[in-house]
């Protein structure tokens, strides 16, 4: 067994804000050899982002490091001086969860990269470094990378820049890399995409991963070993497998069993009863376009077609979702359901009324049925409003004067979503992301809405909130006689609560089936590619290498001629390019649209040409 | 990323006590337990009383001539001083305090009436900009940009020299002289708030975009900025004496900041107070203002920034 090339050990670190002392890593020790994935998986605020930046040496006030180390090749980086510690960066490098935020937008990514390796490493050479640079963003698989080079932050997909941000870290070929939460913001097949990269980095570079993620099922796809941390204490270590098969501590029990099962067992998801299966809401034919400004050119716009003839309907008590990745336009159609927008082309109806025509007391009482429950819990409650008068705000927009009915009106919400009633009078300043989500929910059912559309709502919880929300969600259904409308990229979230399931891929519907078909008999080869990028803690259905080619959807201002997937598709052939395939029943209630599904029409004619022909 | 995790910071959940009161409440219980709020207050307070009562209590006439009595220093200084005239007199021989206190009227009248105005004008200009950009954004920008191009003495001798320079009519043209500053920066503001998921939320509720300007946005971005125009007041009271080097402020005998200084300053060798005067008194208004501003934003950060 190779020498250990990173040991932590005893590591304590407390935040040391005055009035708030506290302990956020007790005692923590592991070890890491070279050309190890490690994992490390926890809740939000356990502590692993502290983790990683006490193992880079980046812990800055309010927070303190209380005594352990942390020795890199056998020198404790944490009591060395700064000087030194910059010489070693060449060696320990860092890539945190935000992409976007990590370089500089007003200059070209490619210098910044160059910048990076001639801080660690003077004797590089401008040209050598470029050289280098331009190689290793091919190595990570960046389209026409000698052109990237010269690219700005603001030109790069986030998928691109966070493998720009790893070309970043792997410039100077460390011996260590501390990954924070890299795949959180990418889709999956991307996330698929970047796991796969680090791996193949870890080979040819011989470098160590310190992989730290909130999500159990990722970091099974990345990593060998898995430390768990609870509150500031590790609580468990075992290679991956092993932890997965037998959990020994409590606290990994119950992760992995909050992890959603998706090929085990049929979910017990909700069905609204044959005899009052009304459509609430349907969707016909609706289009939306942008018109944006041509890249490059002096005048001239060109359309950006965000959604593309979507048509479908929402059945009362239905959990419905809409699933794709970035960029498909599910934030479009969710902006043309909540009426943020007129459609371009089609319409929008709810209970048979076009609400593009609806206006004044029509649109107020449209407003009052479908209400809507925001993505990001930080940027989704305004942040100087007590969290009672921002649900009162609702109730006073839709004409209700009695401040007493009012008040009492909001508790009972605050009650039903699991608010305490302390919190009335309180800034959401200090609420976690899981409550800021409860205050979410509560403000769109404050109306008492019969629909609502939820945009990503847990998409920004970690594992154990997420569950509890879902549970939240089952029973406000059952009380309230709610009709949901996910709108979502968690495939394993949408198996666990919805029935029916809508695939958008570049803002068309490529797929529209019931849970049970969807998962275990796709129609569509983009369905089965998200499939297979979805990371679980099961055994696979179907294998990522023969689902999905490498690369990124296409720019919606060009679209491919033909079926837009066949770019990504491998099983993509010459019909495909010709002409987009349409919307082709499979069975009674499912829709998909590929060449390769065969319309009922065609196979009874294929049945009565050979029954004529025998 | 920040560099502490929400999670970090995040609070107990208080106890009951504390969260019986509204936030507006705990803003003011905070600022009104600090020192400084409570000297700016009683400061405030006397200068205010003083400028409310003293001129009609003591019925000396500001503009009331007294030859014999001309150029008297204040209290203690010199050997001419004299217990009826405790800030001295002028050269025409018009008791100081008194003048300095009607001054004060006329010229806190004029500097908050013009900051009122140029607040008005700027923020619902820059925010109705920010909020709806496009083309009422390019519209409202350029109105500003023209308003900025005009100087103020010129917009000054165009409408005061026209009409009569009175105190509404200066307030309005200091007022509107000030505007496009406020505009830009609220627009900013505006622009960067508008597009957070919170102001979704409330168009998906169905508040109109009036509501939603008035009851979100404003509430949230206005006290920074009131806090900065305070000093703006000071600034508005030395334009108006600006106006009246041109004869185009408050007319004399009317006792002005302004119109003190100016008198002084050509006796400032054999009779400082003159002009030091109304000095004090704007120092310790605008002082006495600041603090109390001051102890609010301490306390609005404080408790919004949930320590």
């Amino acid at each position: 067994m190779a020498a250990a090339v990173l040991s932590v050990r005893n590591l304590s670190v407390d935040l040391a804000l005055a009035g708030r002392e506290r302990p956020i890593l007790k005692d923590i020790s592991f070890d890491m050899r070279p050309r190890e994935i490690v994992g490390v998986v926890g809740a939000s605020g356990s502590g692993k982002t502290v983790l990683s930046k006490a193992v880079v040496n980046w812990i800055e006030a309010p927070l303190a490091i209380r005594g352990g180390e942390v020795r890199f090749r056998d020198r404790d980086i944490l009591a060395m001086a700064p000087g030194e510690m910059r010489r070693l960066r060449r060696d320990v490098a860092y890539v945190g969860a935000n992409p976007m935020g990590a370089l500089d937008p007003t200059l070209p990514v490619g210098r910044q990269i160059v910048e990076k390796i001639r801080a660690v490493a003077p004797e590089i050479g401008g040209a050598e470094a470029a050289r280098r640079v331009v190689e290793l963003l091919e190595a990570v698989r960046i389209p026409s990378a000698k052109a990237r080079f010269h690219d700005y932050p603001s030109q790069f997909s986030g998928g691109m820049m966070q493998r720009a941000l790893i070309v970043d870290a792997m410039v100077s070929n460390p011996t260590l890399l501390v990954a924070d939460n890299v795949t959180q913001p990418l889709d999956v097949t991307v996330a698929a995409q970047v796991i796969r990269l680090m791996r193949e980095l870890t080979e040819r570079f011989e470098t160590a991963v310190l992989f730290v993620s909130s999500s159990l099922p990722v970091a099974r796809e990345a990593a060998s070993r898995i430390l768990v941390i609870d509150d500031g204490r590790l609580v468990e270590e075992q290679p991956t497998e092993a932890l997965i098969a037998s959990p020994r501590h409590p606290y990994t029990r119950e992760l992995v069993s909050q992890v959603p099962a998706i090929w085990r067992e049929a979910p017990a998801v909700p069905r609204g009863s044959n005899a009052e299966r009304s459509a609430v809401v349907s969707l016909n034919d609706v289009s939306q376009t942008y018109r944006v400004r041509k890249r490059g050119a002096f005048a001239g716009a060109s359309e950006l077609r965000a959604v593309r003839r979507v048509t479908f309907d929402v059945f009362k008590g239905d959990s419905f979702a809409v699933v794709g990745e970035s960029g498909c336009g599910k934030s479009t159609l969710m902006r043309l359901l909540s009426r943020l927008e007129r459609p371009a082309g089609g319409e929008v109806l709810c209970e048979g009324q076009d609400i593009s025509k609806l206006s004044g007391a029509g649109l107020l009482a449209f407003r009052r049925k479908l209400q809507l429950v925001l993505q990001d819990p930080f940027d989704s409650l305004p942040p100087r409003t007590a969290i009672g008068r921002m649900l009162e705000i609702p109730l006073r927009v839709h004409g209700w004067r009695d401040a007493g009915r009012i008040r009492e009106k909001v508790r009972a919400v605050m009650n039903d979503v699991g608010l305490p009633d302390a919190l009335y009078e309180e800034l959401p300043t200090g609420l976690s992301a899981g409550q800021r989500q409860r205050v979410n929910v509560a403000r769109a059912m404050v109306l008492d809405p019969e629909i609502l559309l939820m945009d990503e709502t847990l998409s920004a919880l970690d594992q154990t909130e997420q569950f509890k929300l879902l549970a939240l969600f089952e029973k406000l259904q059952r009380e309230h006689s709610l009709t949901y409308i996910f709108i979502s990229h968690d495939l394993a979230m949408v198996r666990k609560a919805c029935n029916r399931i809508a695939v958008m891929y570049l803002g068309e519907v490529v797929e529209l089936a019931d849970n049970d078909r969807l998962f275990f008999d796709p129609g569509h080869p983009y369905t089965k590619a998200l499939l297979s990028a979805m990371p679980t803690l099961e055994e696979r259905r179907y294998r990522p290498e023969d689902c999905l080619l490498e690369g990124e959807p296409p720019s919606p201002i060009d679209l491919p001629t033909g079926c837009s997937f066949r770019s990504r598709c491998p099983q993509a052939f010459d019909r495909c390019v010709r002409e987009n395939p349409l919307l082709t029943a499979r069975g009674r209630t499912d829709l998909s649209s590929c060449h390769l599904v065969s319309s009922p029409s065609a196979i009874a004619a294929e049945r009565a040409s050979r029954s004529t022909g025998t | 990323m920040s560099a502490i995790d929400p999670a970090f910071t995040a609070l107990p959940i208080p106890s009951p006590a504390a969260s019986s009161r509204s936030i507006a409440r705990r803003i003011l219980g905070r600022a009104a337990r600090s020192t400084e709020f409570r000297i700016g207050l009683a400061l405030f307070a006397i200068l205010l009383l003083a400028a409310a009562v003293y001129p009609e209590l003591s019925g000396i006439d500001p503009t009331k001539m007294d030859v014999r009595a001309r150029l008297l220093p204040p209290l203690f200084m010199g050997d001419k001083w004299s217990w009826a005239h405790p800030l001295g007199t002028d050269q025409i021989g018009r008791d100081m305090l008194v003048r300095s206190v009607v001054g004060l009227r006329y010229s806190f009248l004029i500097g908050v009436a013009s900051v009122a105005v140029t607040l008005l004008i700027g923020c619902v200009l820059g925010a109705v900009a920010g909020y709806f950009g496009g083309r009422v954004d390019t519209l409202a920008m350029r109105v500003t940009d023209a308003q900025l191009s005009i100087p103020m003495i010129i917009l000054a001798i165009a409408v005061l020299g026209v009409s009569r320079p009175t105190i509404p009519a200066i307030i309005l043209v200091l007022g509107l002289s000030n505007w496009p500053v406020y505009a830009r920066v609220m627009r900013s503001v505006v622009m960067a708030e508008r597009g957070r998921e919170y102001v979704r939320a409330a168009q998906v509720s169905g508040a109109t975009h009036a509501r939603i300007i008035l009851t979100l946005l404003i509430p949230l971005l206005a006290p920074p900025i009131l806090l900065t125009s305070i000093l703006d007041v000071a600034r508005m009271m030395i334009f108006e004496s600006t106006l009246g080097f041109l004869g185009l402020g408050v007319q004399p005998p009317t006792p002005t900041f302004g119109n003190i200084i100016a008198d002084g300053r050509k006796y400032l060798l054999n009779a400082w107070w003159i002009a030091t005067m109304p000095g004090v008194f704007l120092c310790l208004t605008l002082t006495s203002i600041n603090l109390i501003g001051a102890a609010f934003e301490r306390a609005r950060n404080t408790i919004y920034g949930g320590v």
